[in-house]
């Protein structure tokens, strides 16, 4: 509850600031209540006299997936440095807005009841839509943003019909006494069932998978490229993390109803995904679809859903989170107007360090050994196998596939460049973001033994 | 207390599950439909308001508090999402010089 507070505060206060017109300094704020907030978070379970709500619990669960949802926006942050220096006066609202969200994500991991866990799901969309709108006068970026407003506000709609449903089924917004009303009901009542699907269908809108994925290409696409990153991480660990509390903590006695749909829906995520990559030009439009491609693998742990399935999820997105940063940074550093992957094109003569930065982070995407995202994908999948052999061989199967397009952009990237193109200068790499892209490698290079122990 | 009476006088909670399962369809037929994004947006604060009713019934139906709460919450939420869906469509409309969302189809493939 503390962290909280801290970060709010955080958030007002860059806005605040921002009248300076000093993005330092915003910054300097912005990263030490961060550093403030988390130190809080991990006291959480430790100090026995802080601020406690009962709509909110924080749980090992919430500390340890709110402290990493602050790494990554700590990343970001850094990351963004330097395109906020072309625009001084619009520092404090990114980081502003992207905090807020942050408090958002941190409500959706402690929730104890739908009253929180509807306010966190709103802090957090809302600020995303604004931000995937801060371009102002570029139009792929304002339709980025009304497509995510748009499919954004029909999920919480969504949601909330099934809230209702669930309401009318039990008799309590509590997950605790959700579980428990579904238990003493011989079958539970057909209010539930249906208020149960539609709250899925509003997870998966969220994390976006396949039925619903839809939107998801078209807005990582116009976005601007760090708010990219900021919803392929940070809003998608929130939603994973929601889902999975929530289907186990309310639905789980009803585990044998929905996770052989959920399991049929990760199997054509990951096709979907993984097909439509294969054929993208774009960069931004890759990582989307490769995302899909990996919500998929991800929604095995909710299939499965044993003791082990937070950590596992947690370990998962942590990789991908890695290296989805490392490459929205690289994707900043080249800075091409129209996004190609063929911008990648001999990247590693002309700039070493980024070109093998980029180069670890699509190995560890695509799962090769060494690497973190191996470790998160071992993860899952030896968990699943006992139960679930066929959806594993499926995700394999895809693993496969996934290495295809991955490679491709790695063989672009160590080509030499064409000869008679026009020179291109070094790269130049400002020291923040080159601090994050030697954080990020270090972690995708030596965090998998991490994971495993 | 207005709806307590109305329980009173016999229109029992299915009614009202019909009737805000009507308003919901007819709010998400609306956001499917229709191509001026300000009905889209209309669209979605009927679908809200349609959960709104619901709620409240449920709520005098098990004679308890929360659900009203919540409607209030949702009530808030939505005049949230209501200010930052027109601003989205002010914008879009000083580049555009229209909101009619199928126009709006720069990104794709």
């Amino acid at each position: 509850m503390t962290a909280l507070i801290i970060l709010f505060i955080t958030a007002l206060l860059s806005l605040f600031i921002a009248f300076t017109k000093k993005p330092w300094m915003v910054l300097t704020v912005a990263s030490a209540g961060l550093i403030a907030s988390a130190t809080a978070l991990i006291c959480e379970s430790k100090c026995a006299n802080m601020l406690q709500f009962e709509g909110l619990e924080f749980t090992s669960f919430a500390i340890f997936y709110g402290v990493i949802a602050m790494i990554f926006a700590f990343l970001i942050l850094l990351t963004a440095y330097s395109s906020f220096k072309e625009t001084p006066e619009h520092t404090g609202d990114y980081i502003g807005l992207l905090l807020f969200s942050l408090c958002g994500a941190l409500i959706m991991f402690a929730f104890t009841d739908m009253f929180m866990f509807f306010l966190g799901l709103e802090i957090l969309s809302i600020p995303v839509y604004v931000m995937a709108g801060s371009r102002k006068s570029d139009l792929r970026s304002s339709e980025a943003s009304l497509k995510y407003f748009l499919t954004g506000a029909f999920s919480t709609g969504v949601v909330l019909f099934g809230i209702a449903w669930v309401y009318g089924g039990t008799g309590s917004f509590k997950l605790a006494e959700i579980n428990t009303a579904i238990m003493a009901q011989e079958t539970a009542s057909p209010l539930v069932y249906v208020g149960m699907l539609m709250i899925m269908a509003s997870f998966l809108f969220k994390i976006g998978a396949t039925p619903f994925h839809f939107w998801s290409p078209d807005v990582y696409d116009g976005s601007p490229v760090v708010v990219t990153g900021f919803m392929a991480t940070i809003v998608k660990l929130a939603g994973f993390g929601a889902f999975l509390k929530m289907f186990s903590m309310a639905f789980g006695s009803l585990h044998d109803f929905w996770a052989p749909a959920l399991g049929f829906i990760a199997v054509i995520t990951m096709f979907v995904g993984n097909l439509s990559a294969i054929k993208q030009i774009r960069f931004k439009r890759l990582l989307a679809y490769s995302s899909i491609a990996h919500v998929g693998y991800a929604l095995l742990t909710l299939v499965i859903q044993s003791p082990d399935s937070p950590f596992n999820l947690m370990a998962y997105l942590f990789a991908y989170g890695f290296s989805i940063i490392a490459l929205v940074t690289v994707s900043l550093i080249l800075n091409d107007e129209e996004d190609q992957i063929s911008s990648f094109k001999g990247l590693a003569r002309r700039n070493p360090y980024v070109g093998f930065v980029a180069v670890v982070a699509l190995l560890s995407m695509a799962g090769i050994p060494p690497l973190m995202g191996f470790f998160g994908k071992y993860l899952v999948f030896a968990e699943a196998i006992g139960e679930q052999p066929w959806l594993v061989a499926i995700a394999l199967l895809n693993s496969g596939i996934g290495v295809y397009y991955y490679l491709r952009i790695v063989i672009l990237t160590v080509q030499k460049p064409e000869e008679g193109s026009p020179v291109v200068s070094k790269h130049k790499v400002p020291a923040l973001q080159w601090f994050v892209l030697a954080v990020c490698a270090a972690a995708i290079l030596f965090g998998g033994n991490m994971l495993i122990f | 207390m207005i709806l307590g009476t109305i329980f009173e006088s016999g229109i029992s909670v299915q009614f009202y599950i019909v009737l805000s399962t009507i308003l919901f369809a007819i709010g998400v037929i609306g956001v499917i439909v229709r191509r001026n994004a300000i009905i889209v947006l209309m669209s979605i604060e009927l679908m809200l308001n349609s959960v709104n009713l619901l709620l409240v019934a449920f709520s005098t139906y098990f004679g308890q508090g929360d659900a009203q709460i919540f409607v209030f919450f949702i009530m808030v939420v939505a005049a949230a999402e209501a200010t930052i869906g027109l601003s989205i469509l002010v914008l879009l409309y000083r580049n555009n010089r229209s909101v009619d969302i199928e126009l709006f189809n720069k990104l794709k493939g």
